[in-house]
């Protein structure tokens, strides 16, 4: 994904829980916190798990923004829940 | 023909994209007596988890068709390396590639809403071996449904028609299949968290456009338009 196409996703979905995949194969999921030109800041949410969907509260130790990707790291962004027919 | 909702799915090679998701096909697929001597088939598999879930659980052969390119290619891409009994093949609904009588459970995870339902219930009949089990999770109408959203989901979503329940079973019924069951489950319109993704490089904007569209439709329709799971047998 090139890295202008990364930046427009993240603003796109600031404040909401996504799933990102980095080239080493690792998949973050969080909250969009902030974006900046070169890097994107994620919460961690844990999923309660079970039928349905919900996040139960935030991963621990992570206060403020979270923790920060580098835009240039990602290979695959996308909502973390949906409702598909 | 193109489907743009369709292809969104694919691109993203969504997995459980169906109401409910894996929990609930899991929690339908518990109740049923599927052994290792049965042969099971599971239409629009997308890229296999469930067709991966049966063959683990039940040990049985599963058969998973599905007719869009990058979904089949996905689903062997799933099954690369591993040696499960599955066969997956490129095939319309609408016309089975499949002999008649050859399976005891088919499975249909919100597919036959998307193509012509008479027919593919037909073909289904066709291919189900007698005294066998189909079910179907399928989008159905509510009471409250208004010709204007009607309009708007069909287009959306590239479908002809939408049922309701007793539609569905009169359908269900003309196929040819004689006991028709709604199977008890949560119908609520709930998201499920996708932790099975095995999405394609470079996917177009248009299809994150796609996307928040969808979001958008699903939440103007609120209650007008739910799902259930028929159980059905042919005797």
């Amino acid at each position: 994904m090139s890295n202008s196409n990364v930046y427009n996703l993240c603003c796109r979905y600031q404040g909401k829980v996504v799933r990102i995949q980095d080239r080493n194969g690792r998949v973050h999921v969080g909250e969009i916190t902030r974006v900046s030109r070169d890097r994107v800041w994620i919460r961690p949410v844990r999923n309660q798990g079970g039928y349905g969907y919900g996040w139960y509260g935030y991963g621990y130790g992570y206060g403020g923004f979270g923790y920060g990707i580098a835009l240039g790291a990602i290979t695959g962004i996308a909502l973390a829940a949906a409702l598909f027919w | 023909m193109r489907n743009n909702y369709l292809d969104l799915l694919a691109y993203f090679g969504i997995g459980g994209a169906h109401p409910g998701g894996l929990p609930l096909t899991k929690s339908i697929l518990r109740n049923e007596a599927i052994g290792p001597s049965n042969s099971v088939l599971d239409i629009g598999c997308g890229t296999g988890q469930t067709a991966e879930y049966i063959v683990t659980q039940f040990n049985c052969p599963v058969t998973a068709l599905d007719n869009h390119p990058i979904m089949v290619e996905k689903a062997n891409e799933r099954f690369k390396n591993k040696n499960y009994n599955v066969t997956i093949v490129n095939g319309n609904v609408e016309n089975l590639p499949l002999p008649n009588n050859s399976f005891n459970f088919i499975l249909s995870e919100s597919v036959v809403t998307f193509t012509s339902i008479s027919k593919s219930l037909q073909e289904l009949y066709r291919v189900l071996m007698k005294n066998g089990t189909m079910i179907l999770i399928e989008m159905t109408a509510e009471q409250t449904l208004t010709e204007e959203m009607k309009i708007k989901i069909c287009d959306f979503y590239g479908i002809k028609e939408i049922l309701s329940e007793n539609e569905w079973k009169a359908r269900i019924h003309e196929a040819g299949f004689d006991k028709i069951q709604i199977v008890n489950i949560s119908t609520e319109l709930v998201q499920s968290e996708i932790n099975d993704l095995n999405p394609s490089p470079n996917i177009d904007i248009k299809y994150y456009d796609i996307w928040d569209q969808h979001n958008e439709l699903t939440d103007e329709i609120d209650s007008q338009l739910g799902y259930r799971a028929f159980r059905c047998s042919r005797s």
